[in-house]
């Protein structure tokens, strides 16, 4: 008995909330006459539904202030939109004015930087130390060699930084593949070329290495590369794969 | 204007058609005025809400799906802003629960709010939470069925239904205790 008094309870408050709704005319028509079933032998909701109807008159009856837009209204919205994009497009241009090579990533480290507790800074920061340096040691390796001999006495196969250059040169010299310092002078370059009688003949390659042709007659390459290399004006020099015998060259 | 011709008229806005958008503002202003006036009855902040809501639809027209009615998208920025806007200038008061307020002189709007207190009914609803104030009225000024009031308002169907109970039960209670047994003024 209680069961059957709870379920119609329960179907009279879910048509008793939609009873604003079944006033204001919006309702399905499933839900309309779900509402009509019910209200039809519901004194509750018959009641309800004409306390809706005077809230939704009396709140109608109570009207609207809508005046229309005075211009000027309209002419500030405009030029607040003016300001907004005028402000997009000025930070626009800053970025790309201000755009560097390492500018962001330069931004962002600063900014974690910030936004790291204190104590941990020194911390961000030597990892961040220890990760350049290995990313240079890294660049460095795959720049001087990169494949050992897998056989001890084998001869050394060298990558080349461009396949552009011949190995060997007709005339008895040596190619090798240099790459000079970043600070170095055209008169410093010249007058090494001229100590150790090379010639540059191509280069640069997209990474920055000549093709220089040096003597072989007279010097070991040995000695040639070790002058070279002690020189600051040079970044780089290595004989170019098969133009030299691997003894002495490295 | 058929919604048909409004989903143009914001796709021209969304193409940041100025045009367009003042064609808008002019559909608008009007019904946005009533609507945050209903929903704050603070005559002040008004002005500032609908401007709000016209910045609003101009730079985010473009992600408007088109999967509500232009009126529902636009109704529903506008409640968020005067909610926004009444926690803003009166946090403690956001609740409804304090007597009517002054209004500035001379203003159509704080004649109108003057008016609209005077009656029994107007100081019931100045009563109800901003929230349920928003669904009474959007059901019974606007006419709106309640799940449009749930996209507008941006809750589930349940809660619509919810506050409209709770509403219901304080205007019962409120309006004998102000000394009335109609909803006349």
């Amino acid at each position: 008995m209680h069961e059957r008094e709870d379920h119609d309870e329960r179907i009279h408050q879910r048509i008793w909330e939609l009873l604003p709704w079944y006033v204001n005319g919006t309702l399905s028509e499933a839900d309309r006459e779900r509402v009509e079933d019910h209200s039809a032998v519901c004194r509750r909701c018959r009641d309800e539904i004409e306390t809706c109807r005077q809230t939704s008159e009396a709140i109608q009856g109570l009207g609207e202030v809508a005046p229309s837009p005075h211009p000027v209204q309209l002419q500030r919205v405009l030029a607040r939109i003016d300001e907004a994009e005028q402000a997009e497009k000025s930070e626009w241009q800053e970025q790309r004015a201000g755009r560097r090579p390492f500018g962001l990533p330069l931004r962002a480290f600063q900014e974690l930087i910030a936004a790291t507790p204190r104590p941990l800074r020194g911390a961000l920061m030597a990892q961040v130390a220890i990760i350049v340096l290995l990313v240079g040691v890294l660049v460095w390796t795959e720049l001087r060699t990169v494949r050992s001999p897998a056989v001890p006495g084998a001869p050394v196969i060298y990558q080349t930084l461009s396949d552009s250059a011949p190995a060997q040169r007709p005339g008895g010299t040596v190619a090798l593949r240099m790459m000079f310092s970043r600070g170095a002078t055209e008169k410093e370059i010249r007058d090494l070329l001229l100590a150790v009688h090379g010639e540059i003949t191509a280069g640069p390659s997209p990474f920055g290495a000549y093709t220089v042709e040096v003597a072989a007659a007279g010097h070991p390459v040995s000695v040639v590369l070790t002058r070279l290399r002690s020189d600051s004006a040079v970044a780089l020099a290595e004989p170019v794969a098969g133009s030299a015998p691997a003894k002495g060259t490295r | 204007m058929p919604p048909d011709d409004e989903l143009v008229l914001l796709r021209r806005v969304a193409a940041k058609d100025r045009k367009a958008f003042e064609a808008l503002y002019h559909l608008y202003y009007r019904r946005l005025f009533g609507y945050v006036l209903k929903l704050t009855r603070k005559a002040d902040v008004v002005e500032e809400v609908v401007n709000d809501v016209m910045l609003a639809i101009w730079s985010h027209a473009p992600g408007f799906d088109g999967r509500s009615r232009p009126s529902t998208w636009i109704f529903g920025i506008a409640y968020h802003k005067a909610l926004k806007a009444l926690a803003r200038r009166q946090p403690e008061s956001a609740n409804g629960r304090e007597g009517p307020e002054l209004v500035a002189e001379d203003e159509p709007e704080s004649l109108a709010v003057r008016r609209e207190l005077a009656t029994v009914l107007g100081t019931a609803l100045h009563r109800l939470s901003p929230e349920q104030r928003a669904v009474v009225e959007l059901t019974y000024f606007y006419g709106l069925a309640y799940t449009e009031i749930a996209e507008i308002v941006g809750c589930p169907v349940n809660t619509v239904k919810t506050r409209m109970f709770h509403a219901r039960r304080r205007l019962k209670e409120m309006l004998p205790e102000l000394g009335v047994s109609s909803y006349a003024g």
